[in-house]
């Protein structure tokens, strides 16, 4: 069974990868901006913050629960910065405040679900609810900026090399989450837990503790990742990062992680993040609209749920016709076919 | 291997199709790059260069969708095909619910591809700030028109419909003309809180409602957001009545606010009792003013003010006048114009175009044709 979901995972990456080639290789074709090295950061920087909250959402999912408060949770926090600096509070202490207070949210998500074991679905779409309640509160309807120099050159200036900070933090988060998930004893909880909690709990596995340390770590990261929008826009509202949840969502589910957990991996996830970013990027060069943009990324992710079955009919029938004829070129792909 | 490969080259023909058949660009795309070398080879001639080349502009808009912006873009057709630019005219805009990160996504991609100039219905506050500086450093001409950046930080200067202060007076001028003498109470149904132009009319509103004793009977009790989408506009109205029992007047200044709030007003049978008023165009507004649910209302011409807008842009662009104060220029049909300090913000530049007109019953009809 472990062999069969290896070998299904390996070639779910593997269309993804020819996919991403694909795109890159259109979006070169079309457009000789596309490649400079200016544009591969834009690329990445329009997004970072979705794609830095991906990385948790992955983990989160292939436990089999689902955090919809992430985008909630990066306003929350993005509201507390800019609050306390309208209070005067110096912004790096704002900062640290943020961070806590997303760190908290996700440890009330993680205390019902994992404590109290309610449904994590039910439990974080009271958090989107009540997080961006509280955002609002802080905020009302004003818009808040006038942020120092440095929180500013923070998310809209390349400081290291010709990356911005927050491109770094994200391939450091993506090297860390890989070790962590698929090199790690913690990592092995997490996909044993996906695939059913209860037999991981007599295998004596601290279901409880695994699940609150993922939400933790879910409402951290998006408050990091709110705090970082806040510096790349410069100034914050109270609908900062709103509806974020759905994209990252959907980058998460295109990356081949399963929506009732226990598979998936994180390069999937990595690849279907590098597919969308490179597909939006090329649309946008050649003055394909939003609505359009919009549409195609539904069209492919509809794709990549449909493709997969559609596949294994096409080779089951094949093989069949193959059995009944012993046509042409049998001998030619005899050694490509498993089995 | 074999069925990995057959799925892929499946899904590869998919995405071809897709951004091919998506694309009404790669014709225009095509000339574009073929454009390229022969600039090049065109270099020496002269960095005046530029202008026979074309400027290659895009038009943003707050988001697409919206009838009024839609007009703006004719306008600016117009006088693209007026000047006679052979560079691009795009109309490129987000959807409404990502209006904020798109808006700011499309001026990065605009600088990316080497556009000349851009011009902003800003919707964004001033978070679209670093992206707009970036778009000047690129060498871009940046130009905002129907809403600016607050803090003017990386514009050139700003096209305005109207005079702020002057859309105060003339809301509450209809406000007056609909309550009487004896007042009332109303409120206000806004856009969004990052949209400038509709904070600095609402101020202006406020300021003048306090300040004018001509006004003193005019009791504003609210000010609320519908974030320019009719849904959330439509059910803000509705919220108002429920909250203030003896409301009569619903003021707003957007064109979606404006209709959402008299349709609100009409389903319900309130007409009667709640007016709704502000600003609006004709084409949408003709069988509420006709039916008396919104019996008075104002605007310019969004044609004309894309019109302008294009034309002052271009003539930056092409460094044939400079953003600063004093500096007059020839708009086409639209005449003279001087660019000026923008009174209605703390720094800034601006180019006025005005007036307003109001429609009552009288001249709807014959606007809206």
């Amino acid at each position: 069974m472990w062999s069969r979901l290896g070998s299904r995972l390996r070639s779910w990456e593997g269309l993804l990868l020819g996919l991403v080639v694909a795109v890159i290789a259109v979006n070169a074709l079309q457009t000789p901006f596309y490649l400079r090295l200016s544009n591969q950061i834009n690329l990445f920087t329009l997004s970072i913050e979705k794609i830095i909250v991906a990385l948790i959402m992955a983990l989160i999912i292939i436990n089999a629960e689902i955090d919809l408060s992430v985008a909630s949770v990066m306003g929350l926090a993005a509201c507390v910065v800019a609050y306390l600096h309208a209070q005067g509070v110096p912004v790096a202490l704002g900062v640290l405040a943020g961070l806590a207070v997303g760190a908290l949210a996700g440890a009330f998500n993680g205390y019902w679900i994992a404590y109290v074991g309610l449904p994590s679905l039910a439990v974080t779409l009271a958090g989107l609810i009540g997080y961006r309640g509280a955002a609002r509160i802080l905020i009302e309807d004003r818009s808040i900026g006038g942020f120092p120099d440095w929180f500013n050159r923070l998310g809209q200036e390349p400081l290291v090399g010709p990356f911005p900070v927050s491109l770094v933090l994200f391939f450091l988060l993506l090297a860390l989450m890989l070790v962590v998930l698929h090199r790690s004893a913690f990592g092995r909880y997490v996909y044993a837990i996906g695939n059913s909690r209860d037999v991981a709990r007599y295998s004596g596995v601290n279901v409880n503790r695994v699940k609150m340390t993922l939400f933790v770590a879910s409402g951290f990261i998006s408050a990091l990742a709110g705090i970082l929008l806040a510096a790349r826009l410069g100034s914050v509202r109270g609908n900062t990062a709103e509806g974020f949840e759905l994209d990252i969502i959907t980058m998460v589910l295109l990356g081949g992680v399963s929506i009732f957990g226990g598979s998936g991996s994180l390069i999937g996830v990595a690849l279907a993040i590098l597919l969308i970013l490179n597909l939006r990027n090329g649309m946008s060069l050649v003055n394909i609209t939003g609505n359009t943009q919009t549409g195609v990324i539904g069209v492919l992710l509809i794709l990549s749920v449909l493709g997969p079955n559609w596949a294994r009919s096409l080779q089951e029938r094949l093989q069949r016709s193959r059995r009944q004829t012993g046509g042409p070129g049998d001998g030619a792909t005899r050694g490509a076919v498993p089995k | 291997m074999n069925r990995l490969w057959k799925v892929l080259s499946l899904l590869l023909i998919a995405v071809f199709l897709l951004t091919a058949c998506a694309a009404p660009a790669p014709p225009a795309a095509a000339p574009a790059e073929e454009a390229a070398p022969a600039a090049e080879e065109a270099a020496p001639a002269a960095s005046e260069g530029a202008m026979e080349e074309g400027v290659d502009m895009v038009l943003l808009p707050k988001f697409l969708g919206i009838l009024v912006f839609d007009q703006a873009h004719q306008g600016a057709q117009e006088a693209h095909e007026e000047i006679g630019n052979p560079g691009k005219l795009e109309f490129l805009g987000p959807t409404p619910e990502n209006s904020v990160q798109g808006q700011i996504e499309i001026v990065t991609t605009a600088a990316t591809q080497g556009m000349d100039a851009i011009m902003i219905s800003n919707n964004a506050g001033d978070q679209i700030v670093p992206a707009a500086k970036a778009a000047k450093e690129a060498g871009m001409t940046v130009v905002t028109w129907d809403s600016p950046i607050p803090s003017a930080e990386g514009e050139d200067f700003f096209v305005a419909q109207v005079d702020f202060d002057e859309t105060g007076k003339v809301m509450a001028d209809m406000a007056l003309d609909i309550l009487g003498e004896d007042g009332g109470k109303l409120a206000i149904l806004s856009a969004s809180p990052d949209a400038a132009n509709q904070n600095a009319w609402n101020a202006a509103f406020q300021d003048v409602l306090a300040n004018d004793p001509k006004y003193a009977n005019l009791e504003l009790v609210d000010l609320v957001y519908g974030n320019d989408q009719s849904e959330d506009s439509y059910n803000q109205a509705l919220a108002l009545v429920d909250k203030y029992p003896d409301l009569e007047l619903i003021m707003a200044p957007t064109t979606v606010g404006i209709a959402a709030a008299a349709k609100a007003m009409q389903d319900e049978g309130l007409c009667d009792k709640v007016k709704v008023s502000g600003l609006g165009l004709p084409a949408e507004m003709v069988s509420y003013t006709l039916n008396g649910c919104a019996p008075e209302f104002a605007l310019w011409s969004f044609k004309d003010l894309g019109y302008l807008t294009y034309y002052v842009t271009y003539l930056l662009a092409t460094g044939q006048i400079e953003a600063k104060e004093g500096q007059t220029f020839e708009a086409g049909r639209m005449g003279s114009y001087t660019i000026e300090k923008d009174p209605t913000r703390d720094s800034g530049l601006r180019v006025l175009m005005g007036p307003f007109t109001v429609y009552t019953a009288e001249n709807v009809e014959e606007a809206a044709k």
